[in-house]
């Protein structure tokens, strides 16, 4: 064992944990403020240590800047564990349980660097559809093991609207994510570079599995798988059949152009988008498209996520909660087809009454396709709503 | 001490003059004459020009006991003050009463000037370091007391502060005292603040680095205010005016503040051609103006005028024709300077015609207003002056006048700074009460003072975040362990006026924790 074991940062939102072994377990806190601030700094490192038995005696400095209770409590965990590696996890005991709608609102799916408090405080709050922890790209592998320790902290105290954690590839660090991730009890688990039936299945064998050790209701958390690859597109079908637990399918045009040599323009990408669309759909799942990049270019997003909504896509993901409400405003049905859709509804449900067969407005013909669509688009509305007054 | 009807406790007395407790925000009106002002006679006709600061102190008869008064222009980057103090000291003058707008880091050196005794009671903002040494207690000889923009032109004009010798700095100064803070090398703005201070000092100096041909025009201090010009080699930096607050947030929860503000003033009912609003020169309230410009052009609204510290972002708006007029309070960077020497747009009002307590002022002309707080309590009640831990740190600003003013008060604020809640059961002091703020916007959704059904009507028919702020209070502390409260004593360190001359709140020593 080393003599100092040193988690965490001196940044602001962050906090720097040192453990020390030591005769007698102590605890020593570093703020502004301290008579203020210390005393609930102190019981949050307690909390912690309550949960991890059998943790040997040890010496505890904690220097906070301005951190919130879950950075707190995970530093130290990840801190102590380190220190100690003989130590289990601990369960945040915060969280409810909870099962949302397979076919829930999912404009948007906001991407959270997992290991940077500064960027994930109030992330849950700038009114994305869902949050997207990552543990993945924007992670160093030298700092996974405290990452997927903070997210995990971070689900237990935060009210997401709906929060999933994208993973690394099973063949790299996935095995470990999941297990420590799941006592957060995310609603779904974001896997990258999906390629075939088998991962799919894998994962959710293991969610299972884990599921089961943690006492969460089996088949609750969700599968997004992300198609990125060449393979991955040809495989669509396969990917988004694969298993009940995928609810949507995320398409990732960066790694995809990568990999097939293309440049990112629509044309290039439109026979991916076009593929994942068709086996989200032939699936019954949602589709959601890749991010625009250009934080800057407000027109672009908005006409690459016009022609995204045009293709079937259902979302896109975002990299700034900026891109959030332009996005949003795009999906969301105008009143004017809002006012459209409730009149088809309602002409076709009189000639239903009536018992007519052949159903006209405006001299346009509504057959199935245009009455589903327009229930598609009060349901849309209706969603819509119960957003805004939550 | 008596309790005021904010249930504050408030001393009965500060020095010889009595303290009345706040009764209300429009209870106490304006009653008989103003005070009255000094005749002025140069006896060297021709000229007053002195080139000395302790020459001019001998001049004007500076004598122990004394208020002396300054303006802050130049904020972090002011020379005056500390020139002037160090001057005193080497007269060896004791029990100064130091009344200067407002005090700033660079002002550090008035600590010393405390403990050598040449100063030993200060009215007026102090911003950092000087409020920190205050707040310990028991270094003044009586409570400081601190007054909005508008509360300290009245305190000047209904005699409960008489200033006996008031040091002006000018970046340019003609022989008979004609003087300017827009033009010259080093200017600091137009001098708002210190019309009252020139008119009704007992004597008037005007400290300059720039001697210009007689006349200085347009000047912002008239010949006939002035007493002598004193010339200096430095007067200030005017590269510090501008401040690290006055930068548009970076931070994404910052930016959602703004951006609900900014929809708060959309969505208000106000917002039609012809408009107003006060912008702000912190972070938020910066982004928060610039989103509101995007909206007006977006909407085709032109306002009729933009208030407040002036920044680039608003001389852009002026520039870009999103207002009329834009009405300067004060100069916070080179640009709002250098706009004011060429664009007949930008109209610099002094802060009597800004904010006095006359019921008429230009606040009361605002639609909306985005205002800044310390801390917000369950009554919307606002603390800008407090920290959490009970240390006096910042100055009233426009606050309450802007607050009681506008006809949409919002009021910006993360949740938590830090672990530090910001919506706390009861704001450590009282600055500007409740009843006169209408909006609280935060990262976790908008509060609408009870007292406005109408504005939360339309927030909500709008789709807007709008919450209970005990609600958005809770949840914030739902991420943070409770943190302990000062515990107080019964010292006096601060009285707070409200805009009428009131006392709206005490600051008192902090003796412990709980």
């Amino acid at each position: 064992m080393s003599a100092q074991t040193i988690v965490g940062a001196l940044d602001k939102g962050d906090c720097r944990v040192t453990v020390t072994p030591d005769s007698t377990l102590k605890i020593e806190i570093k703020t502004k403020a301290s008579e203020m601030l210390a005393e609930g700094i102190e019981a949050v490192v307690q909390g912690v240590i309550d949960n991890l038995p059998g943790l040997s005696p040890c010496h505890i400095l904690v220097e906070e800047f301005g951190s919130l209770d879950y950075v707190i409590g995970a530093r130290t965990e990840t801190a102590l564990r380190r220190a100690f590696p003989a130590l289990g996890s601990t369960t945040p005991s915060t969280t409810p349980h909870r099962e949302l709608p397979r076919d829930r609102l999912r404009r948007t799916r906001l991407y959270c660097p997992g290991n940077n408090p500064r960027l994930l405080v109030g992330c849950e709050l700038h009114g994305a559809d869902v949050v997207l922890l990552d543990l993945e790209d924007s992670v160093p592998p030298v700092a996974k093991g405290e990452a997927r320790i903070l997210v995990k902290h971070m689900l237990g105290m935060v009210d997401f609207p709906e929060v999933w954690v994208r993973i690394n590839p099973l063949n790299t660090y996935g095995l470990e994510d999941i297990p420590e991730v799941l006592r957060g009890r995310p609603d779904g688990i974001c896997l990258p570079k999906a390629e075939g039936k088998g991962g799919i299945q894998q994962l959710s064998e293991l969610l299972a599995k884990t599921e089961k050790e943690l006492g969460i209701p089996e088949g609750t958390t969700k599968i997004i798988p992300i198609v990125e690859t060449a393979r991955g597109v040809l495989r669509a079908d396969e990917i988004a059949g694969a298993d009940e637990r995928v609810i949507q399918m995320a398409f990732g045009a960066e790694d995809y152009t990568r990999d097939v040599g293309a440049s990112r323009t629509w044309d290039a990408l439109l026979y991916a988008r076009s593929a994942i669309v068709a086996a989200c759909k032939a699936n019954r799942i949602q589709a959601s498209d890749t991010v625009f990049s250009d934080l800057e270019d407000e027109e672009g997003l908005v006409t690459e996520t016009r022609q995204a909504k045009s293709l079937g896509f259902d979302g896109k993901g975002v990299i700034n909660p900026r891109q959030v409400a332009p996005i949003h405003k795009v999906f969301d049905p105008t009143p004017a087809e809002i006012e459209y859709a409730r009149k088809v509804v309602e002409v076709a449900e009189e000639a239903q009454r009536k018992g007519l067969g052949a159903i006209a407005m405006g001299g346009k013909m509504i057959d199935q396709p245009v009455l589903e669509r327009a229930r598609r688009i009060l349901k849309l509305a209706s969603m819509m709503r119960q957003e805004v007054t939550k | 001490m008596k309790k005021n009807a904010m249930g504050r406790m408030v001393p009965d007395k500060i020095g010889d003059r009595i303290v009345t407790p706040y009764e209300g925000i429009y209870t106490r009106r304006p009653e008989g004459r103003k005070a009255a002002r000094w005749q002025r006679f140069t006896d060297n006709q021709g000229s007053k020009v002195l080139h000395s600061i302790d020459e001019t102190i001998d001049r004007v008869g500076l004598k122990d006991g004394m208020t002396i008064s300054f303006h802050h222009l130049f904020r972090d980057g002011d020379y005056v003050i500390n020139q002037v103090l160090d001057a005193c000291a080497r007269k060896g003058l004791k029990g100064l009463r130091l009344f200067s707008t407002a005090l700033f880091p660079v002002h550090k050196p008035v600590i010393d000037h405390i403990k050598s005794g040449l100063i030993d009671r200060i009215e007026g903002s102090m911003n950092g370091p000087v409020g920190a040494y205050v707040s310990q207690g028991g270094v003044l000889a009586q409570p400081a007391v601190l007054r909005s923009h508008g509360g300290r032109w009245r305190a000047v004009e209904a005699g409960d502060v008489e200033i006996d010798v008031a040091f002006l700095a000018a970046s340019q100064a003609d022989v008979m005292g004609n003087a300017t803070g827009v033009f010259g090398k080093t200017p600091c703005g137009y001098m708002t603040y210190s019309g009252v201070d020139a008119q009704y000092a007992r004597k008037t100096v005007v400290i300059t680095n720039e001697l210009a041909p007689y006349p200085v025009f347009p000047f912002d201090i008239q010949q006939g205010w002035t007493d002598y010009v004193c010339v200096v080699d430095e007067i200030g930096d005017p590269d510090s005016i501008a401040s690290g607050t006055l930068q548009i947030t970076k931070s994404p929860t910052r930016l959602h503040i703004a951006r609900l503000a900014a929809e708060a003033v959309k969505y208000s009912g106000y917002f039609k051609d012809g408009f107003s609003f006060q912008g702000g020169a912190g972070g938020i309230s910066l982004a928060a103006t610039k989103m509101i410009g995007e909206e007006m052009k977006r909407a085709g609204i032109v306002a009729n005028f933009i208030m407040g510290g002036v920044t680039k972002l608003l001389i852009d708006q002026l520039n870009d024709g999103l207002c009329r007029k834009l009405m300067h309070g004060q100069a916070f960077d080179r640009w709002a300077i250098e706009s004011l020497q060429k664009d007949p747009g930008h109209a610099p009002i002094d802060v009597g015609t800004y904010a006095n307590y006359d019921g008429a002022c230009a606040t009361a002309m605002l639609d909306a207003a985005f205002l800044g707080a310390t801390e917000v309590d369950l009554d919307f009640n606002v603390n800008v002056n407090t920290h959490s831990d009970g240390r006096l740190l910042h100055g009233i600003g426009g606050h309450q006048d802007v607050a009681h003013g506008a006809s949409v008060a919002i009021v910006t604020i993360p949740t938590l700074r830090g672990r530090m809640p910001v919506i706390v059961d009861e704001v450590t002091t009282i600055t500007t009460p409740g009843e006169v703020i209408d909006v609280i916007v935060t990262e976790r959704g908008i509060a609408v003072n009870p007292r406005q059904p109408e504005l939360k009507d339309r927030f909500i028919k709008a789709g807007l975040p709008v919450k209970e702020l005990a609600d958005i209070k809770a949840e914030a502390e739902r991420l943070v362990q409770p943190v302990k409260t000062p515990v107080f004593g019964d010292e006096v360190i601060a009285v707070i006026e409200w805009v009428d001359g009131s006392a709206i709140d005490s600051v008192f020593k902090v003796e412990g924790w709980k």
